[in-house]
């Protein structure tokens, strides 16, 4: 095991240390706890010692181990005592430890039970005296009102397996099986042909058709294979040009800008988009598919434009006329066709949520049954789908759960001052944090750090009502997904880069560029078109 | 990280060096072994192995003083730690008959005749090294850039060798 890995495993088990020893006034024990497994967590998706996917499971075993009812730390009943009635009637006598900040705990089976508020009475040596509504003599209280346990109501261990099984990990289930078989039965190549046919020759329109070709597929698709497919498009051009002629690079960075800015167009886009919808979920906030891609798709077009003419002026083409060899067959066999059907039939239901009133997750439900009863796609395609991915944000929704539900949210909220910033200064924030750490760290791993602290902004006071949150969170998903700066930001990077036909100065100026153009359209979109877009939420 | 080596086999010093010479590109990804007989080859494969390496791709000629070509790669064919190896066989003469023993027996991947182009060789070799990449590597991320980028691609986009994270 060599020397980075140690490092990291050390560092990991030392900070999730750091919130049990520090005082921190106000956090209880088990929002300590769970600062310690993200502050961890943190540090192991940063250094990668182990793999992030893995990262993701530890997080989930250790919301289960130390902050589940069925945990280890919780799991231990908790000693109780009687109140006795009083010498007045309606008045009960109990413990003087049993009594903190005017308020006793029941309990149930030695678990924490509720939190009853007390009028004090009368105060003797050793027991108090009180009025308080539902009690009666068999009821216990806990003995020590004090007791870390008490402060906290474990949540039930299911609810951290329940990240594995989340609405929105079927949804991209679903959206991993449709990619795979539109990858099985060449789909994706058909509608690469079929896109580029029209935009000719003329190198600057064959940039552009490359874009939107590309972002198109990577809004359905993931946008590595997506890019991995258009690498082989691009070849057959890149082999007519001559070796110094920039339109070398233009041809080749336009495919990973094009799959990175088509992976926000729709939820299922990239796996951000899983951490961001999940948590807002948790939230009670629901953001249909085609009101995401209402936000989404200007915001994309935009961009894309934007990338278009920056890479046709850094990188003006020598060659007057370039020919588009597509070559290939439309898959004509039952399955496929039954494919071409299915897949349209659940873009639409998908894009008309609002219209049949069927979530877009049970769409996917209804995706997946179809696929595999129709034999589109088979065991093999089940087998083959990225599940490390869905496991990565699983993880990524485990600890949004607890950041929230252990009260850990709601300190964080009441520690900064936001007002100072206020509310645009916020989604100004977030979306440039959000920006630089995606450039370095997995884009995954980006919105699940930023979102459960995003989404706990609900709670203070500059982010107000659902439409406000939102846009918010909309932002974490967009600076996830925009660091596209270096060949290890992202896949797409490090494949279009194995081209070999520009250097990590062409994509770094490209790549920061596109980011920074992203943000700003973002920061304007979401001061204008997004809160009118949201309203009804 | 264990590494992969290209295996180069030929009995005259000159031709041997010029082989190792022309995959020069290659050598920071896949050093580079070279050896004048089929006894010191295979040395270099028991001493590589025990370490835990691995021959990626040999490039061998037929005749030599000694064992030739064709039989060490049938070896090379029927051992486990070696069978994978992409075995090329270059030479400038090679009989009919050793040449279906190549073929058969040892499982031959490329055939490559005396004298040879370099550009042609790198390729060849590229095209090889990426088959056994493809076959034995699950993180093929440091080859992008060394490896036939559009044959890796093709196969990121077909077996999800690489996904979105």
């Amino acid at each position: 095991m060599n020397l980075k890995k140690t490092v990291g495993l050390v560092l990991a088990v030392l900070v999730f240390f750091i919130p049990l020893v520090v005082p921190i006034p106000g956090l209880q024990f088990a929002a300590r706890l769970t600062m310690g497994i993200f502050m961890s967590a943190a540090v192991l998706w940063m250094l990668e010692p182990i793999p992030i996917y893995s990262t993701s499971m530890l997080v989930i075993f250790l919301e289960i181990m130390l902050i589940s009812g069925q945990g280890l730390l919780f799991n231990r009943p908790m000693a109780g005592v009687s109140a006795v009635p009083g010498t007045v009637e309606g008045t009960w006598v109990v413990d003087a430890a049993s009594i903190s900040d005017g308020t006793v705990y029941t309990l149930e089976e030695g678990r924490l039970g509720k939190a009853v508020p007390v009028e004090v009475l009368e105060i003797g040596t050793e027991r108090v005296t009180f009025k308080a509504e539902g009690l009666s003599e068999a009821t216990l209280l806990a003995s020590d009102a004090t007791d870390w346990r008490v402060q906290y109501k474990p949540l039930p261990y299911k609810n951290f397996f329940n990240a594995l099984s989340n609405p929105v990990v079927i949804l991209f289930l679903a959206g991993f099986l449709l990619a795979g078989a539109s990858v099985k039965f060449d789909l994706d190549k058909t509608l690469t042909r079929f896109f580029l046919r029209p935009f000719g020759t003329r190198p600057a329109m064959i940039v552009l058709g490359l874009l939107l070709a590309t972002a198109t597929l990577s809004a359905f698709m993931s946008n590595t294979a997506t890019t991995a497919m258009m690498v082989t498009v691009i070849m057959p051009i890149i082999s007519q040009l001559k070796g110094d002629d920039p339109l070398r690079k233009a041809v080749a960075l336009a495919i990973p800008v094009g799959a990175n800015i088509g992976g926000i167009a729709t939820p299922i886009g990239t796996p951000p988009n899983a951490v961001v919808l999940a948590a807002l979920q948790g939230s009670g906030i629901s953001i249909p598919f085609g009101t995401w891609m209402v936000l989404a798709l200007p915001f994309a077009l935009f961009l894309l434009f934007a990338a278009w003419l920056l890479l046709i002026k850094l990188f003006p083409a020598q060659e007057a006329n370039v020919t588009l060899v597509l070559k290939g067959k439309v898959n004509k066999s039952g399955k496929a066709v039954m494919l071409y059907v299915l897949f349209g039939v659940v873009a639409v239901l998908w894009m008309t949520e609002q219209q049949h009133g069927l979530s877009s997750n049970i769409v996917a439900m209804l995706a997946i049954v179809a696929l595999t009863v129709t034999g589109v796609v088979n065991k093999e395609d089940i087998r083959a789908v990225p599940w490390d991915v869905l496991w990565l944000f699983s993880g990524g929704i485990a600890l949004g759960e607890a950041v929230s539900q252990t009260g850990l949210a709601a300190w964080f909220v009441n520690s900064i001052n936001f007002e100072t910033v206020g509310y645009m200064g916020v989604v100004i924030l977030i979306g440039l944090v959000g920006l630089a750490m995606a450039n370095f760290l997995s884009h995954t791993v980006t919105a699940t750090l930023l979102a459960p602290l995003a989404i706990s902004l609900q709670y203070s006071g500059v982010v107000n009502g659902a439409s406000a949150i939102a846009v918010l969170m909309v932002m974490v998903a967009i600076g996830s997904n925009m660091g596209m700066s270096l060949p290890i930001s992202t896949p797409p990077n490090a494949i279009a880069m194995g081209t070999g036909t520009f250097e990590t100065k062409d994509l770094a100026k490209v790549g920061v560029t596109i980011g920074l153009l992203g943000f700003v359209i973002a920061v304007v979109l979401a001061k204008t078109m997004w809160p009118m877009v949201l309203q009804s939420l | 990280m264990s590494a992969i080596y290209i295996l180069c086999l030929e009995d005259e010093p000159e031709v041997l060096d010029n082989v190792v010479r022309d995959l020069g590109e290659f050598e920071d990804t896949f050093p580079i072994e070279a050896a004048g007989s089929v006894q010191e080859a295979r040395k270099i494969v028991a001493d590589l192995t025990v370490r835990g390496d691995r021959v990626g791709v040999i490039l061998c000629d037929h005749i030599m003083p000694g064992e030739d070509g064709v039989s060490f790669l049938v070896e090379l064919a029927d051992r486990e730690e070696t069978v994978a190896t992409r075995k090329i066989l270059l030479t400038a003469q090679a009989g009919l008959e050793s040449t279906i023993e190549a073929i058969n027996k040892a499982h031959l991947h490329y055939y490559v005749a005396k004298p040879w182009k370099k550009a042609e060789l790198v390729q060849i070799v590229k095209a090889q090294m990426t088959e056994y990449v493809l076959g034995q590597e699950s993180d093929i991320r440091p080859f992008l850039g060394v490896l036939d980028s559009e044959r890796l691609a093709s196969a990121i986009r077909q077996k999800g060798l690489l996904t979105d994270e």
